[in-house]
């Protein structure tokens, strides 16, 4: 099967969604920058009072006036405490008021994703998008932003006391500036493609490690443990390189970066010297500029040190926000449903251009009736399976529902009438009951043990310590392929569509317990169409019809009997399976 | 740097954490103490910035002596060359010790692993493993990274302590006893903090989970229903990590407050203190600019000695966890003088009564699945068992040389990532062309032809991107493929289609002729096509013949074949 990628969100869409974000939350943004500037302002008042001592010691002063520059200290200190501290808090809440809409923006997103992407795109890029995407943004989020904005004010408030005590005294530090600004271009070019193979190499060595456990007997087996050592030696060897490059990277950047935060106190220092002997500064201004462009060092430092992380959750937002971008595959048109007959007429279909899968298959399979598809893998059965639920459209031709369009069907409608299960499974985590009920959020326990009962499961359901109310998917409780294959088919029974699409859907459970299974789940789908595809004899054997598939088109239709009458591949194959 | 990981990392010491700790730090000795000495170096220039500050504030504004401020202003910008120059030098250091002893432990846990083999899954959970390599890895690279760091606070905290006390004896005193009493009043702070943000890093594991859970069975839920039952669960979660995030930040916010007026209440103590030496004529104004500046520096390398403590602490938890690995030993020991197995002849099970001559193609039904996984666990020696070779116990060989011999291959037997020419063909030893006589043989060619890349195709972990009945084929292959004395297949064709199963059941004993097969199975097609078929009941071989003859004669077989039905 074909393939598809999920789509990534443009940098417009990105920033569009940031905006979005920051005009939402304008109020608290506001009270977070205002208080952490606040915050700053206090934090002026070391350096400029430190200042104001100095020069006072100089023209020699009384102890009294120390102390009341000290107690001037002690104010702006605890000033600045209380300020941050709920500077600090007001960013958390606003942080991770932020991070949780935008997580379960995020599922709201992908449970609205439309079901022909999700059977065709696979789960693995979801899953990734889900754990890594999430936990990078949730980082971004929760520390990035806040550090950002905190050194960004920090940076402003300083740099502004700074002019504000002397200009003159604020030019020295511009020396800095060259070596910060080119430096830092130069980095960041580099950095996020450096830090994301990083990562990425960091995962590779990860799966490798999580194979070479849960593989151990297999590689035992075949006495590959040589070739997992090869595997992890070559995991470990990009990882070294992947390593050596973000080194590299900061053995560049961080001299560079340091002489941008050094130089501008030495030169104020000297500078500032220099101007109070030219008697255009005080001895004190020079001291508290001096400590100032000290103070400056820890947030542009700060500031610098977030960028290339932020620039990280960027791309992820990115990866969040595509999933929203799949175009919706349906057209309702209002189309409606005259009965329960289920028609393909001249269906083609193809995954890649050019290559039809499906050359022209026409099938009618009335209210009621067993219809079961058997064939040789690659012949097309699955896909003509999917298009028979409505989950894709043909490319020429129609699948339709009561002369109604399955691809024109409101999905929720679409399920009301047809439904497929396939061989892959999926227990969520919750109780057995939260597992059932999703298909039918009303069912009480009777329906739910009758649901159970009719797929062969109550037996060991009962025997489950909590019964319904056992906790599944967990460590705690693992069911076999088998059980989930049963609980899957238990929740289509809930279901009740009229239609069922069965796409091997009992391939897992032992052919010794599958055909009893079967019977009894025909039983209480009696009145409802189910189209099988199967791999096993007996199934074709039971149904009212089966369809031979072969070369995506239907080579043989008819009854069990009318086939083995007929003399054709089925039949063939029957005799072999009755030897 | 020397270019890692190391070929053969060696033997690991594996009686105590303690122990393989050091037995780590002994492969990379000359890098510890280079990282240590630039660690000390870069550390000390830090130290003395505060120092050539003061200078110059004195040669400045207190003497006005521009070419002594000159000077000084030099010996910032040398000391600030220094101070940058130990410190890439420190950290390219440390990098190397961390990957070292890292890189060192997971080459080791591989080694390991490859020798436990079978057991290990068996004993220890793969959470367990994966934790090792994902948190342990780096807990024990950061206890020997912070060597360097550590070694330049513990001299520093030193050098700094005379200088003061020399200085004044009051202040130097001030501050070398007030910064301890600083620093562990903030730590204070520190541990509620951490017991939140670990209930926090728990509770967001289980949210990333439940979204995790919902995009695994978003077939499910996009097929059938329940979406708004899950969005509005997730939600619930949601906002209670929100408020666990919000109860780190208030403990979190208070130590921020904290860092804050803790040291500021130091300094301004020493300020105090200072400015009335200063008016007394004890000390200089240039002085106390120093003192402020060695107030506000000694925080650095105290806040080093708790990191590194807390990394110790650490490494060891996790050198003991990489222990429990490295101590396990597998479950089937070799004998103390293992003999040579023949390499062909009868094998036998005591325990079920079957024997499997050589050359045969034969097939096993068991009345309940269990057992014939049992018997074929019991020949391959996965279990113990009273089982021979041409008369000879397989438990007097050791495990590698049965494998050689023997192999079993089962529905959970893992197919790994990597190019599909490789993981079919594992040891490497075939080329194209019997690669293609297996894949046909298990009527795995659609498959490949399906791959744009075809045999150069990557098969993502698990072969994920299969279907149940394409994997079991390509299982197939790579069994074939290892041309094996004796070959065991448990349900080989459990997930194929009965067309397919046909197929391989007609090639199956022509690409293993000459060559010793068992195939479990129950379908008809299969065992038509053996030459032999032994039916087991609890455990036992009951009865054996060709299947006709069992169809014939033997009503159970029959009914187990045919599920009791027509």
């Amino acid at each position: 099967m074909a393939r598809v990628a999920l789509p990534v969100a443009d940098s417009a869409e990105v920033k569009r969604y940031a905006k979005f974000l920051m005009r939402k939350h304008y109020a608290r943004l506001i009270e977070v920058v205002g208080l952490h500037g606040l915050a700053a302002l206090a934090g002026l008042g070391a350096p400029l009072v430190f200042g104001q001592l100095i020069d006072r010691l100089r023209a020699g002063t009384s102890f009294a006036t120390v102390d009341k520059l000290i107690l001037a200290l002690l104010a702006f200190a605890l000033t600045q405490a209380v300020l941050t501290r709920f500077a600090a808090l007001a960013s958390t809440k606003l942080g991770e008021l932020v991070l949780a809409e935008l997580r379960e923006d995020f599922v709201d997103r992908v449970l609205s994703i439309p079901l022909s992407t999700v059977e065709r795109a696979g789960t693995g890029d979801l899953v990734t998008r889900t754990s890594r995407d999430v936990a990078a943004l949730s980082h971004t989020v929760r520390r990035g932003v806040p550090e950002t904005l905190i050194a960004m004010v920090s940076i402003l408030v300083t740099g502004g006391a700074l002019v504000w005590l002397s200009p003159l005294l604020a030019l020295p530090c511009l020396v800095g500036v060259p070596f910060l600004v080119a430096g830092t271009r130069w980095y960041l070019r580099r950095a996020v493609k450096a830090y994301l193979r990083e990562n990425a190499s960091n995962s590779e060595l990860l799966d490798g490690l999580t194979e070479a456990v849960e593989g151990a007997r297999t590689t035992e087996a075949f006495g590959a443990d040589k070739r997992r050592k090869v595997r992890t030696d070559n995991d470990l060897r990009e990882n070294y390189r992947a390593e050596r490059a973000t080194l590299g990277l900061r053995t560049v950047f961080w001299p560079i970066a340091d002489m941008g935060f050094m130089l501008p106190i030495a030169s104020t220092l000297f500078f500032g010297g220099w101007f109070f002997m030219q008697g255009w500064a005080t001895a004190g201004a020079v001291v508290s500029a001096v400590l100032l462009v000290q103070q400056l060092v820890d947030p542009v430092d700060r500031l610098l040190s977030w960028m290339d992380e932020l620039q990280v959750g960027g791309a992820s937002l990115a990866r969040l926000l595509g999933v929203s971008m799949v175009g919706d595959d349906r057209k309702v048109t209002g189309v409606a449903a005259a009965d329960e007959r289920l028609d393909a007429r001249g269906v083609r279909y193809s995954y890649v251009d050019d290559r039809d899968v499906l050359h022209g298959v026409d099938l009618s399979i009335a209210p009621g009736e067993r219809l079961a598809m058997v064939g040789p893998s690659g012949a097309g059965k699955s896909t003509l399976g999917r298009l028979l639920a409505g989950i894709d459209g043909p490319r020429t031709g129609a699948v339709t529902v009561g002369g109604a369009p399955l691809v024109e069907l409101p999905l929720e409608e679409l399920r009301g009438h047809v439904a497929l299960v396939t061989q892959e499974h999926h227990i969520f985590l919750g109780t057995l009951r939260e597992n059932l009920a999703l298909a039918k959020p009303t069912a009480d326990d009777e329906e739910i043990k009758a649901a159970l009962q009719a797929v062969d499961a109550l037996d060991w359901v009962e025997e489950l310590p909590e019964g319904l109310d056992t906790v599944l998917g967990s460590a705690k409780h693992n069911v076999s392929p088998a059980q989930a294959q049963q609980l899957a088919l238990a929740r289509l029974v809930l279901a009740d569509p009229h239609t069922l699409v069965l796409d091997e859907a009992t391939s897992l459970i032992d052919p010794r317990s599958a055909r009893h299974l079967e019977r009894s789940l025909a039983a209480v789908l009696e009145g409802r169409t189910v189209v099988a595809i199967a791999h096993r004899l007996f199934s074709a054997h039971d149904a009212d019809r089966v369809a031979v598939v072969e070369e995506g088109k239907i080579a043989e239709l008819g009854s069990h009997d009318e086939l083995v009458a007929a003399n054709g591949s089925y039949a063939a194959l029957w005799r072999s399976w009755q030897a | 740097m020397r270019p890692l990981p190391v070929a053969d990392p060696g033997t690991p010491e594996v009686r105590s954490a303690t122990r393989y700790l050091w037995w780590l730090a002994g492969h990379q000795l000359g890098n510890l103490a280079y990282g240590m000495f630039f660690g000390i170096a870069w550390m000390l220039s830090g130290a003395l910035m505060p120092y050539v500050l003061g200078r110059g504030v004195d040669a400045g504004v207190v003497h006005r002596d521009l070419t002594s401020l000159a000077q000084w202003a030099g010996v910032f910008i040398l000391l600030a060359a220094t101070q940058t120059t130990c410190g890439l030098l420190r950290h390219r250091n440390a990098v190397f010790n961390f990957l070292s002893a890292s890189f060192r432990t997971v080459q080791s846990a591989i080694a390991h692993a490859g020798k436990l083999g079978a057991t290990l899954p068996k004993r220890l959970a793969t959470g367990e493993v994966v934790a090792i390599g994902a948190s342990d890895t780096n807990h024990i690279g950061n206890a020997l990274d912070i060597t360097a760091r550590f070694a330049g606070a513990i001299v520093t905290v030193i050098v700094v302590s005379v200088i003061l006390l020399n200085a004044s004896v009051t202040l130097g005193l001030v501050v070398v006893l007030g910064v301890p009493v600083a620093i562990a009043i903030t730590s204070l702070l520190v541990k509620p903090l951490h017991h939140r943000q670990v209930a926090y890093r728990h509770q967001q594991g289980a949210l990333t989970g439940r979204a995790v859970d919902i995009v695994s069975g978003l077939r499910v839920l996009r097929g059938i229903g329940g979406e708004s039952v899950f969005s509005s669960r997730f939600r619930t979660e949601s906002q209670k990590l929100r408020d666990t995030g919000v109860s780190v930040g208030r403990v979190d916010s208070l130590l921020e407050a904290s860092k804050i007026t803790v040291p500021a209440l130091l300094m301004i103590l020493v300020t105090w203190l200072g400015a009335r030496q200063v008016i007394a004529g004890e000390i200089s104004v240039g002085q106390l600019v120093s003192f402020y500046g060695y107030a506000t520096f000694m925080v650095v390398p105290l806040r080093t000695f708790g990191e590194a403590l807390d990394k110790f602490i650490r490494g060891h938890v996790a050198a003991t966890r990489v222990l429990k690995l490295l101590q396990l030993q597998p479950e089937i020991a070799d004998p103390a003088t293992p003999v040579q197995l023949p390499v062909s002849g009868p094998l036998a099970d005591v325990k079920s009564g079957l024997t499997l001559q050589p050359g045969i193609f034969m097939a096993l039904v068991s009345d309940r699945p269990d057992d014939a996984i049992d018997i074929a666990d019991r020949l391959g020696r996965y279990t113990d068992g009273e089982v021979t070779l041409a008369g000879v116990p397989l438990s007097s060989a050791t495990r590698e040389q049965v494998r050689q011999r023997i192999l079993v291959s089962d529905n959970n037997s893992r197919l790994f990532s990597g190019a599909l020419r490789e993981e079919l063909d594992p040891t490497g030893r075939c080329d194209d062309e019997e690669l293609r006589r297996a894949i046909t043989a298990a009527s795995a060619e659609d498959i490949v032809e399906a791959l744009p890349e075809g045999l150069d195709a990557f098969v993502a972990e698990r072969g994920r991107e299969f279907s149940g009945g394409q994997q079991q084929r390509l299982r197939l292959v790579r069994a074939l493929m290892t041309d094996v004395p004796i070959l065991i297949l448990v349900e080989p064709t459990s997930a194929v289609d009965a067309h397919t199963e046909a197929r391989i059941a007609a090639r199956l004993g022509a690409y293993r002729q000459g060559r010793t097969t068992l195939i479990t199975s129950t379908s008809p097609l299969v065992l038509d096509r053996a030459e032999r078929v032994a039916f087991v009941e609890d455990g036992k071989v009951i009865a054996e013949g060709t299947h006709r003859e069992l169809m014939a004669n033997e009503p159970r077989y029959h009914a187990v074949v045919t599920r009791g039905e027509d």
